[in-house]
């Protein structure tokens, strides 16, 4: 052959992507050459975002050294992003935890111990606080980067063993809105359709979402619907700010931060009084509902609580570029066009409002019956991999239980309790502590021992000065597991490292209803272990402490497994088989065996394995196409609304009025403050110190300036401004751009440094039906300190 | 010295012009392209964070919608960062809700 080992990888790299889009290239590899490359290739998931991406792990003397993507996978059709770097970056990376780090009070150093006595500390701590405090002074928060099976048996432990729901997780901050919505609206959680809805829609409803750039994978498959049918298909993006997603779009609606509610009504009024609703969808499927005790109304009703949102006032008080005619227009391309699919994240549901905002997408794709019908669905974007999977369905927040069950019903808390083979009664009826509930119950004492998994609220809830005052107290013991010091761990008093993705088994679900499998490719680094054994461990010891047998029932199962592969797989087993069964996320035909055999996991429901290798359900609640539809039918109608929160079996529109958001700019405080993602802030590239380097490569935090505000308050490029709320106040350098409307800027929030940190600003005004914090907006001031300074990274050591 | 395969998605009518400006970048041969505006490309750089600055430029060209990665081999880098010889800057991913 003759070709060297760096030509060889160069064809083989332009030959994966010329296969990708059916273009010949003028050389080949023969099949033994192309093997080559690696050992062996392991198939999973990304862990980076919520598209739930295939990839093969290239594994090779034992380590992650390459990528590729799967082409036969329904999430990403083979693409990838550079955020699935990390992976090979992460794995080696000599910064690694690998030693137990335990110190008694939070002042002094940290010390290395072993696992059994860090084991032996956790028990203790835990099991003397339920003694001297009770069973709710004890508190679990995970993450939606955690496997299944680990926010399965953390909440089930804690539950079942120290008889508590203080079970939340990082998810709670950024898509309880969603899920608030999907049951409010139409009876249950989680998208009706699937990505696949994409190559059949002809507008798309962009709404809160930088996909561009937070969702590339998905973004791209978008795009290639417009570009193969650019007079067909219509992009509507609705967002104060200027992306690289409102570039794309036909529409691009700017308003004032948090007035969106206002548009999406004065849509919902151009629809009803220009007749461009679905008559026989609306009558056949769909209800009127108002106010806290959801009192059902009539379409008259609905009608005159339109009447305060005609296009004439709506653009009033939305500002920015909204006009009668815009909002008109958008309102006929949503409502005629054959299919409309709208696709929305953290800009909808990090809100005071966020339910009510997802209500209203919700309103519009049932009056104009775009629903249900190929192309056509009301879709929420996740950001991570696993909110929807674990946390949501594993039953990992406060008041739910595995498999959408409310902890209140005490028929459901029953059926787990049987299912676990443990006392009736044992797991207690009242929810637990919210997220921020939750953390302020740290601030007041109330919470004596906490196990933080795989996430860092330090540094990600909002408001966090507030915050980290309470996890420093001496009276709260904190635990952290995780794969990298950061600024939670540097409040805990035990730090166990733990193994990272495709260093241990388990599976993620992501947005589209998708579980996918990632199995174990490669070793943790030696002494990081999986979470499902350290929590099997504790509650070992736990039990002993406790003297109480119930705690070591909730583990019994999975005794002597090997943790590699043996213990996920027995949780998945139990979670699947008994957790889902006649459940709305009934996953029972997923196992781990299906599930390996698939290149892209399974969409539930999924009741049984033959169905489950079909690739499950592309669409719920349609006979013929959704198994539980057929089987909970109750008439002929060919869509079936068996969700568990909706008992009369309908949808319900909403009427949702316009509320601004919690904290509008005033004369101190004039300007609003938005946050978000960036697409690289999973990594931060070394400093260059220099300006236009380290615009382009985004390592810090800036504040982003509309230049008229930037002019009139003698802002440059690359001057340091303090950004100041009630709360806090962050340095930052500008970027003056046309991205946030004026009167706003736009905050990312990657960067540790104190000075950076822009949750140290952010108010934690929460939403009152999902207690999702509204990040998204709140009141600040700007000023100029000072011109351009080299600033310098930071990294918790 | 990280090797990247690309499918570049543009648009159909600044094809050849992104094509020309793609082969101007140092560490970037294009391959390939067709009518429907994707463009086949293989990136060569000394590191990672190198790739990704010029997957960024690529990604903001006039013309770029996405840049999608199909294969990556950093078999090299991989060996640097196990002998201490290179350490990636990491900010985790889970400091963030979402």
């Amino acid at each position: 052959m003759g070709l060297s080992r760096r030509e060889f990888l160069k064809r083989t790299a332009a030959l994966t992507a010329a296969s990708y889009v059916g273009l010949e290239l003028p050389f080949t590899l023969h099949k033994e050459a192309s093997a080559a490359d690696v050992d062996k290739w392991v198939r999973g998931s990304c862990r980076l975002c919520g598209v739930g991406c295939r990839l093969d792990l290239g594994v090779k003397n034992g380590r992650g050294v390459a990528l590729r993507g799967v082409p036969e996978s329904r999430t990403n059709l083979g693409y990838l992003c550079m955020k699935g770097m990390l992976f090979y970056k992460v794995m080696g990376h000599p910064e690694r935890l690998t030693k137990p780090l335990y110190r008694e009070k939070k002042d002094q150093p940290f010390k290395e111990i072993s696992w059994d006595e860090a084991l032996d500390i956790a028990a203790k701590k835990f099991a003397g606080a339920v003694t001297a405090y009770g069973n709710d002074s004890v508190a679990y928060y995970g993450s939606g980067q955690a496997l299944t099976e680990e926010t399965y048996i953390f909440q089930k432990v804690m539950r079942g063993g120290l008889k508590t729901n203080n079970v939340e997780g990082n998810p709670r901050l950024c898509m309880a809105s969603a899920v608030g919505g999907y049951l409010t609206s139409f009876g249950a959680d989680e998208p009706i359709g699937s990505y696949a809805d994409i190559e059949k829609a002809h507008c798309f409803f962009i709404i809160g979402s930088n996909m561009a750039e937070a969702h590339p994978v998905i973004f791209r498959r978008l795009m290639r619907r417009k570009l193969d049918n650019p007079d067909k298909v219509k992009v509507i993006n609705v967002d104060p700010r200027v992306s690289p997603t409102s570039r794309i779009a036909d529409m691009h609606m700017q308003f004032k931060p948090g007035t969106d509610l206002a548009i999406l009504n004065a849509m919902a009024y151009v629809i009803i009084n220009e007749k461009l609703y679905d008559e026989k969808f609306i009558n056949d499927y769909a209800v009127f509902r108002m106010g806290k005790e959801k009192k059902q109304v009539d379409f008259a009703a609905y009608k005159k609580f339109l009447e305060d949102y005609t296009p004439e006032k709506a653009a009033a008080i939305c500002g920015g570029n909204i006009t009668p005619e815009k909002i008109r227009t958008a309102a006929h391309w949503f409502a005629k066009s054959p299919a409309t699919m709208s696709l929305w994240t953290m800009g909808i549901n990090q809100r005071k409002r966020g339910v009510w905002a997802n209500n209203l997408i919700h309103n519009l794709h049932i009056l104009t019956g775009q629903l249900l019908k190929p192309g056509a669905d009301s879709f929420s974007l996740t950001g991570q991999p696993n909110a929807c999977g674990g946390v949501r369905e594993g039953g990992g927040l406060c008041h739910i239980l595995p498999g959408h069950r409310l902890v209140k019903i005490e028929k459901l808390r029953n059926q787990v309790e049987e299912a676990w083979g443990i006392p009736k009664g044992r797991i207690p009826p009242k929810p637990g502590y919210h997220t921020v509930a939750m953390f302020e119950a740290i601030n007041a004492g109330k919470i004596k021992a906490i196990w933080i998994n795989c996430t860092s609220p330090a540094q990600s809830l909002p408001n966090a000065d507030k915050y980290r005052k309470g996890m420093s107290r001496e009276d709260c013991f904190i635990v952290v597991t995780d794969i990298f010091p950061t600024k939670t761990t540097e409040l805990a008093n035990l730090v166990l490292p733990t193994a990272f993705h495709f260093e241990k088994t388990g599976v993620y679900g992501c947005t589209e209803r998708r579980s996918q499998l990632t199995p174990k490719a490669i070793d943790p680094p030696k002494g990081a272990k999986p979470e499902v054994w350290i929590v099997r461990e504790w509650a070992l010891r736990l039990a002993k402490e406790l003297n109480d047998p119930v705690i070591k029932q909730c583990v019994a199962p999975f005794i002597g497994k090997e943790e590699g592969y043996e213990l996920p797989k027995a949780i998945w087993d139990e979670y699947s088989q008994k957790l889902t069964k006649n459940r709305d996320n009934d996953l029972r035909g997923a196992t781990y065996e299906v599930l390996k055999s698939m290149p892209d996991g399974v969409q539930w429901p999924a009741p049984t394995e033959a169905f489950a290798k079909t690739g499950g359900t592309v669409k719920k609640f349609v006979r013929g196409i959704d198994p539980l539809a057929d089987k909970e039918a109750k008439d002929d109608k060919p869509y079936q609304f068996y969700g568990p929160a909706h008992k009369d079996r309908k949808l319900w529109i909403w009427l949702r009025p316009y509320k601004g958001p919690a904290e509008a700019p005033d004369a101190e405080y004039p300007f609003y403050l938005s946050t978000g993602r960036i697409i690289d802030h999973w990594h931060t590239t070394s400093m260059t110190g220099r300006i236009p380097e380290l615009m382009r490569a985004n390592p810090y935090a800036y504040v982003e300036v509309n230049p008229a505000d930037a002019k009139r308050l003698g802002i440059k490029p690359g001057d340091m401004v303090e950004v100041e709320s009630r709360r806090g106040k962050n340095v930052l350098p500008a970027k003056v751009y046309e991205g946030p409307i004026e009167g706003m800027v736009f905050v990312y929030w990657h960067d540790m440094h104190e000075d950076r940190m822009i949750n140290r600003v952010t108010k934690d005004a929460y939403d009152p039906g999902s207690k999702e914090p509204e990040f998204k907006i709140c009141a600040c001031r700007i000023k100029r300190v000072s011109g351009p300074k080299p600033l310098k990274p930071y990294i918790v050591t | 010295m990280p090797i990247g395969g690309f499918v570049v998605q543009t648009e159909p009518a600044a094809t050849e012009k992104v094509k020309k400006e793609l082969a101007c970048l140092q560490g970037v041969e294009v391959y390939a392209s067709d009518e429907k505006g994707n463009i086949v490309i293989v990136i060569e750089s000394n590191s990672s964070d190198d790739m990704e600055e010029i997957v960024k430029k690529i990604t903001s060209m006039e013309g770029v919608f996405t840049t999608g990665l199909a294969y990556l081999n950093a078999e090299d880098e991989v060996e640097k960062i196990e002998k201490g010889e290179y350490i990636p800057n990491i900010s985790l991913g889970h400091n963030k809700p979402h």
